[in-house]
């Protein structure tokens, strides 16, 4: 997997390099909007990190650049400026995440996998978390190793949390996702659903666990050891 | 003290309503004093005839002294018994010729007139009938040599200034008041038109706040008077916002200064074994991250006046900070759950403030429970953000100081910088809010952030 950070910050960069770099992705640096457009018409990167200060330009230019060579590429912003505004004008631009400095890399290579993990993202086949893996396409899930069967419905909320591992799955998005999954009238609620699909992990001895938040929605996460 | 009255509007009209009643009591009062007198100088000039007439009968008798003989109809014009009209008449060795009233005669035997000029004078409860008169005296000549001559009538001259005073009011004089009426009235309908464009440069005024400082009133059609009070206002208005975009680049600058090395400092301790001494360091640098973000919060709240006047959902608002404070909680084996109204809560305000507020006052339930305990987030339809915790509560000797910059409670733990509930409290006034602490039966403290209905 190919990434490229655009950062004029030398030490930064270095350290990006080399950490991401640990998790399995080949890493490039650009350090200037020139050098960034350059690379971006060259290579097919699966993603890029972008801090939108850079010394010969703002970063959003990049960002726009891109879109319009007809690059589709997930771009995560990294910047320091964390006024409303210019997140705003982050996402408007066609960034597909946001993350402030100062950040925990561990949360920077989540957000990575993440946006990787989006369909149509390089990663949005296979989805893997702890012991659990997901095939969103053949539609089968195996537990440390062991396949497991589960319903249209439960497979369809499990993959949801696990393209969000780690944050909030807010209930109304699984409900709109649940919706129109077939036209079978369906009486049970979603915390029905959740409910089975807690106790299939369970009896499957998964390394996640569903935390419910109540009022809000689901959290996936590795159960403490 | 003296009241000053605060309206030009009123100022003017009263100071010209004032102008209008003094010319028009001048104008009436000229046109007064000018019929007075000449109905004085009409008394005068018939006194006159009278005098010339009474000598015009003046003769030499037989012994040559000088005798009236005055034509029966004269005569009994002067000696009616209501004595309308009196003569006294002396001849030049200061013998009386004659007098048709005794009184009259030793007037004119004591102060002879000695003029040719006519002197007029004024008689007061003169005369067997104790009446006014105005009359005259003078010294002239005659067919009978030298005379001294006095004659007074009954002041009814003034009949006719009144009559002629009466007429003037009935026929000029009633125009006056209907006139300053209608010129005051002009003159405040021409006031209130000329204080237009202010009146529109206030409601422009009104408009300008934290998030609107590019506005400027209008300088066009301002009356020349208060033009440049409207350009100074404009001017201060230009260096105002000079000044916030300068204090809003300097915390934008300082925060990228001081995250980026953080970042780094992060970064760097992650890839280090972690020994003991390596995670201690860890956990400084995460205090010291969320010291810098609180802050630069702070500063953010110091520099720059919130814009309060969006609309916002509280209970969306509650979602997002609950959504992504869960694995926070989570990892402190706590739970968050959010309650309360389900439908969305709208009120007018800034919504990255109040999720600012809400996530302060979760970390701080957080951080003040014992792990397994459950932090409530509540939305109330009427306005009302509240946050739930099990803990110990707040002692009510604390409540006061709770929300004062660096204040920690006497049994906090090391890591909070006590700035949490000061930008709680920052966010609260911003909002025109109010923010009430409580204890919950069994255990624990309710906070409730009470916000304008929108």
């Amino acid at each position: 997997m190919r990434l490229l950070v655009i950062e004029d910050e030398d030490r930064l960069s270095g350290i990006l390099k080399s950490k991401l770099g640990d998790v399995g992705f080949t890493v490039d640096i650009a350090s200037s909007t020139l050098d960034a457009n350059a690379a971006l018409e060259l290579i097919n990167y699966d993603a890029a990190v972008l801090d939108l200060g850079l010394p010969d330009g703002d970063g959003l230019a990049v960002l726009a650049a891109a879109r319009r060579i007809g690059k589709a590429l997930p771009i995560l912003i990294l910047t320091a400026r964390d006024a409303v505004e210019d997140r705003v004008a982050g996402l408007n631009a066609g960034a597909d995440d946001y993350l402030t400095k100062p950040f925990a890399m561990s949360e920077l290579i989540a957000r990575i996998n993440a946006l990787l993990r989006r369909p149509g993202g390089v990663l949005g086949i296979k989805l893997e978390a702890g012991n659990v893996r997901l095939d969103t396409v053949g539609r089968e899930l195996t537990v440390a190793g062991t396949p497991v069967r589960l319903s249209r419905r439960e497979l369809a909320i499990l993959e949801q949390m696990m393209r969000r591992f780690g944050r909030i799955v807010p209930k109304t998005v699984l409900e709109e996702k649940l919706y129109g999954i077939d036209e079978e009238p369906d009486s049970n609620p979603i915390p029905v659903h959740v409910h089975h699909l807690r106790r299939q992990l369970e009896a499957a001895n998964a390394s996640l666990a569903i935390h419910t938040i109540r009022g809000v929605g689901y959290i996936l996460a590795e159960t403490r050891l | 003290m003296r009241r000053r009255i605060k309206s030009l509007q009123l100022r003017l009209s009263i100071e010209l309503a004032a102008l209008f009643l003094v010319a028009s009591c001048l104008a009436i009062g000229g046109l007064i004093y000018g019929a007075s007198l000449t109905a004085g100088s009409l008394a005068n000039r018939e006194l006159g005839l009278r005098v010339e007439d009474l000598v015009s009968h003046v003769s030499l008798d037989q012994a040559g002294r000088p005798r009236l003989e005055l034509p029966p109809g004269l005569r009994q014009a002067y000696d009616t018994a209501a004595q309308q009209s009196v003569f006294a008449i002396l001849d030049k060795d200061g013998r009386l010729v004659e007098a048709s009233t005794p009184e009259l005669g030793a007037m004119i035997g004591r102060s002879p007139p000695a003029d040719t000029e006519p002197s007029y004078f004024q008689l007061s409860h003169f005369g067997p009938l104790g009446q006014n008169y105005s009359g005259v005296g003078m010294r002239l000549d005659s067919a009978a040599g030298p005379l001294s001559l006095m004659v007074a009538q009954v002041s009814g001259g003034d009949q006719l200034v009144h009559s002629i005073l009466r007429e003037f009011v009935f026929d000029t004089a009633w125009y006056v008041p209907p006139f300053v009426a209608l010129a005051l009235l002009l003159a405040t309908y021409s006031v209130r038109r000329s204080l237009r464009p202010l009146r529109t440069a206030s409601a422009q005024a009104t408009d300008i706040g934290p998030g609107s400082i590019s506005i400027r009133l209008p300088e066009a059609d301002v009356p020349t008077e208060a033009l440049p009070l409207v350009i100074a206002v404009n001017r201060a208005l230009d260096r105002l916002e000079q000044g916030f975009t300068i204090q809003r680049r300097f915390t934008a600058n300082a925060a990228h200064e001081l995250r980026t090395p953080l970042t780094i400092i992060t970064a760097r301790l992650d890839s280090l074994e972690g020994n003991g001494e390596v995670s201690a360091l860890r956990e400084e640098v995460a205090r010291m991250n969320r010291l810098v973000e609180q802050l630069l919060c702070v500063a953010r709240l110091d520099s720059v006046v919130l814009d309060v006047s969006a609309p916002v959902d509280l209970r969306q608002i509650a979602e997002e900070v609950v959504g992504s404070m869960a694995h926070l909680a989570l990892a402190s084996s706590r739970s968050i759950a959010l309650t309360g109204a389900e439908h969305p809560v709208r009120i007018t305000g800034n919504a990255e403030a109040i999720a600012d507020a809400l996530r302060n006052l979760v970390e701080n339930a957080l951080a003040h429970t014992r792990p397994e305990t459950e932090v409530i987030v509540e939305v109330g339809s009427e306005g009302v953000l509240s946050v739930l915790d099990s803990g110990p509560g707040i002692p009510l000797n604390d409540r006061p100081r709770i929300f004062d910059r660096f204040w920690r409670g006497k049994g906090a733990r090391s890591e909070g910088a006590g700035l949490g509930l000061a930008i709680v409290m920052e966010i609260v006034r911003a909002h025109g809010a109010s923010i009430a602490v409580s204890d919950r039966t069994p255990c624990g403290a309710r906070l409730d952030l009470r916000f304008r209905p929108a």
